[in-house]
């Protein structure tokens, strides 16, 4: 047992990694979907603006001041343009669905070719900041820092999300619109402030995954495709709304994607859809989701 | 046959190219799809054809992908096109050069009807370019149909020059497995130990891993492993390395291009393994624009190819200072590929009785040797080029990743 983890720990390290960052991206994506019923299907092209201010800041040097300027950046863009979408899909609200994914699909589509415009078809790559952009050595194997400190930060941020969205009167009212939206608005709460502010948050947090995601993936076209991919299942799996459940999700898929395909190379392919598959199977509201009430 | 896709693809194009290169360099893509020359237009006309061997127009279609993964690839065989044209009073064997540009997309659902387009509604006489194999092969019978040349400029498949072979279609670029051998029996008669092999899955990268282990047994060497990557959605390929290191692997030899060839020499240094177990590749590895994103992640990987910016010789000196004079930058063996695509054409027109596609199928097949190839001489031998391998090394050349030329493996024809 003990060989077997020496064998693999580098997989099982990695899997916590990619679990992290796949944290910040889709539990924005989560509260989103799971509360105001948006289909955000542009969450991976504000992802892949983060990615090129990335590669805007800290593509040509390995500097602190450029990598957190990247950060801010990326923040604060994220967040505007959630509230650009939160406006645009306002008028579709009482819409079906489709129609907020095929709006949101179509900013994606049109967020994607401009970026493809301005930066090139090229893969750009994104320096991690000084110090960390160097391998280290854990229990033997060589291991890059960064992905090290991502698990560290995607913690962090995983229990400030935790605190905010369970402790405090915000998370309060968030969690609320996500069991009983017409409730809500009876008690007085305005609806679309609420869904503005979470659409902000998640938004910026999915921009500021693509900055911290740069190091290891870069910045590249179809990027925001694979990576919406990846957070759509992880949101799947932990529960439409919970942000408990994206984060189990996150660190599943994160094993998944590493461990896994270490394992089993063969069905790496597969082994996404397979454990979205089995999880549907056994819990089809995902691991954390709450039943629906009654509409 | 949908005449709108056709119109469409060219507006696109008219665009892209005047965005790109700017009104002026090529005037001639522009008039190209107004139907001005004699018998242009949709109608059932005759093709412009010249007087036997020399004058009047040839009508070129010139099908690159312009959207998706492969479009850097589509922007260097542009420039490599119109390189050779610019430096040529935009002749080809006497003919002046009228080039009409489709966009053949990432694959044969947008590639084939693109070239159908070409073919039918335009009416061209020769076509060049197309990246992908899979577009190559979907489309290599409506050239038989239509009696019409197909220059390959890239698309590597074995099957388009071997099972498939189609007396119209021709190719100036590579076989997949054949940029490998060399490197197989390179390494093999280094004695370098056992070797892991591992390449993206899909059909080129399956023809790279046999080709490679077939030939490096056949010398003698030993397998520590293979693996093949799901394709375009491999973005972490730690768990394949690990993989490697739970091996006896002495060296690795991979086969990877665009976006996973960054992710990969990246990660395979990040993981330590860079300076453990040294990196083998296909010469695409390290070719064009992707050293930019390796960075000295890529310093050291050796590779074999039929082109180097860094081969010494006349025609390459003259090609890589026209094309930095033109661009900025190194040309790649993508636009070398085509600007040879237009140079064979240039050898086959001037013979040709009249450009018709057996007349100018017969032309190219009787070229010889090219001797003023930027890659060095080579001929055709089944329809694809036997050319020399160089084997390459990854060095910074002033602050600018370059791909040396450490040795020449000799010629080979197509596995």
């Amino acid at each position: 047992m003990v060989g077997w983890f020496g064998t693999n720990l580098v997989s099982i390290l990695n899997g916590f990694a990619i679990g992290s960052l796949l944290f910040i991206l889709a539990s924005g994506l989560s509260i989103v979907f799971g509360m105001m019923d948006v289909l955000n299907l542009a969450h991976g092209a504000l992802y892949l603006i983060g990615a090129y201010l990335g590669y805007q800041f800290a593509g040509d040097t390995s500097s602190w001041p450029g990598f957190l300027t990247a950060l801010g950046t990326a923040a604060l863009a994220g967040m505007l343009a959630g509230g650009v979408l939160s406006t645009m899909t306002e008028p579709l609200a009482r819409r079906p669905h489709l129609d907020q994914a095929l709006l949101t699909l179509g900013v994606a589509l049109v967020v994607a070719e401009l970026l493809a415009i301005g930066y090139g078809n090229d893969v750009l790559r994104v320096n991690a900041p000084p110090g960390l952009n160097r391998s280290v050595q854990v229990f033997g194997d060589t291991y890059p820092a960064y992905r090290l400190a991502l698990i560290g930060l995607g913690a962090l941020i995983a229990l400030a999300v935790y605190v905010v969205v369970e402790r405090t009167a915000v998370g309060a009212l968030v969690r609320a619109s996500v069991a009983d939206r017409e409730m809500v608005s009876a008690l007085g709460v305005d609806n679309r402030r609420v869904k503005l502010a979470v659409l902000a948050v998640g938004s910026g947090l999915a921009a500021l995954a693509g900055v911290l995601g740069g190091p290891i993936y870069g910045a590249g076209p179809g990027l925001d495709e694979r990576v919406l991919i990846l957070a759509l299942v992880v949101v799947v799996i932990g529960g439409l709304g919970s942000i408990k459940g994206a984060f189990v999700g996150a660190l599943l898929i994160g094993q998944v994607e590493s461990l896994g395909r270490a394992l089993v190379p063969d069905l790496a392919s597969f082994m996404l859809f397979g454990a979205l598959a089995l999880v549907l199977i056994v819990r089809p509201r995902g691991l954390f989701g709450a039943p629906k009430a009654a509409v | 046959m949908k005449p709108s896709a056709a119109r469409m693809s060219r507006a696109i194009s008219r665009r892209r190219v005047l965005g790109l290169m700017g009104a002026g360099s090529v005037a001639l893509v522009g008039s190209a799809a107004c139907g001005s020359s004699v018998g242009g237009g949709d109608d059932e006309g005759d093709t412009p054809s010249g007087g036997g061997g020399g004058s009047g127009a040839v009508k070129v279609g010139l099908v690159i992908p312009q959207a998706g993964i492969y479009t850097p690839l589509g922007i260097d065989m542009q420039r490599g096109w119109e390189l050779w044209l610019g430096q040529h009073d935009n002749m080809l064997g006497g003919y002046t050069v009228e080039t009409v540009i489709a966009d053949e997309g990432e694959g044969p659902d947008t590639g084939v009807p693109a070239i159908q387009g070409v073919l039918q509604n335009d009416q061209v006489d020769v076509v060049v370019g197309i990246v992908n194999s899979a577009t190559a092969l979907g489309a290599a019978e409506s050239f038989a149909e239509a009696q019409k040349v197909l220059v390959i400029a890239n698309a590597g498949a074995a099957a388009i020059t071997g099972d498939s072979i189609n007396p119209y279609v021709w190719r100036s670029s590579f076989v997949n497995a054949q940029v490998v051998v060399p490197m197989a029996e390179y390494l093999a008669a280094q004695d370098i130990g056992p070797v892991y092999v591992m390449s993206a899955d899909y059909a080129a990268g399956q023809e790279v891993v046999a080709g490679f282990v077939g030939a490096f047994e056949a010398a003698g060497g030993t397998v520590a492993g293979q693996a093949l990557t799901p394709f375009m959605t491999t973005q972490d390929f730690q768990p394949f390395l690990s993989g490697i290191q739970a091996t006896d692997a002495a060296a690795t030899f991979v086969f990877y291009s665009g976006g996973e060839a960054v992710s990969f020499v990246q990660q395979y240094a990040e993981f330590g393994l860079k300076d453990t177990i040294p990196l083998y590749g296909s010469g695409f590895l390290t070719e064009g624009s992707v050293l930019g994103g390796q960075g000295d992640a890529a310093l050291g990987i050796r590779t074999t190819l039929h082109y180097s910016t860094e081969l010494d010789n006349e025609a390459n000196t003259a090609f890589v200072q026209s094309y930095q004079d033109a661009h900025d930058e190194l040309p790649t063996c993508f636009a070398m590929q085509i600007w040879d695509a237009a140079n064979v054409l240039d050898r086959a027109l001037a013979e040709s009785a009249d450009l018709s596609g057996d007349a100018i199928s017969e032309a190219l097949g009787g070229l010889g040797e090219i001797d003023d190839s930027p890659r060095g001489p080579w001929s055709f031998n089944g329809q694809t080029p036997e050319q020399n391998f160089y084997l390459r090394e990854v060095v910074d050349s002033d602050g600018v990743l370059i791909n040396s030329v450490l040795e020449d493996l000799g010629t080979y024809a197509q596995p």
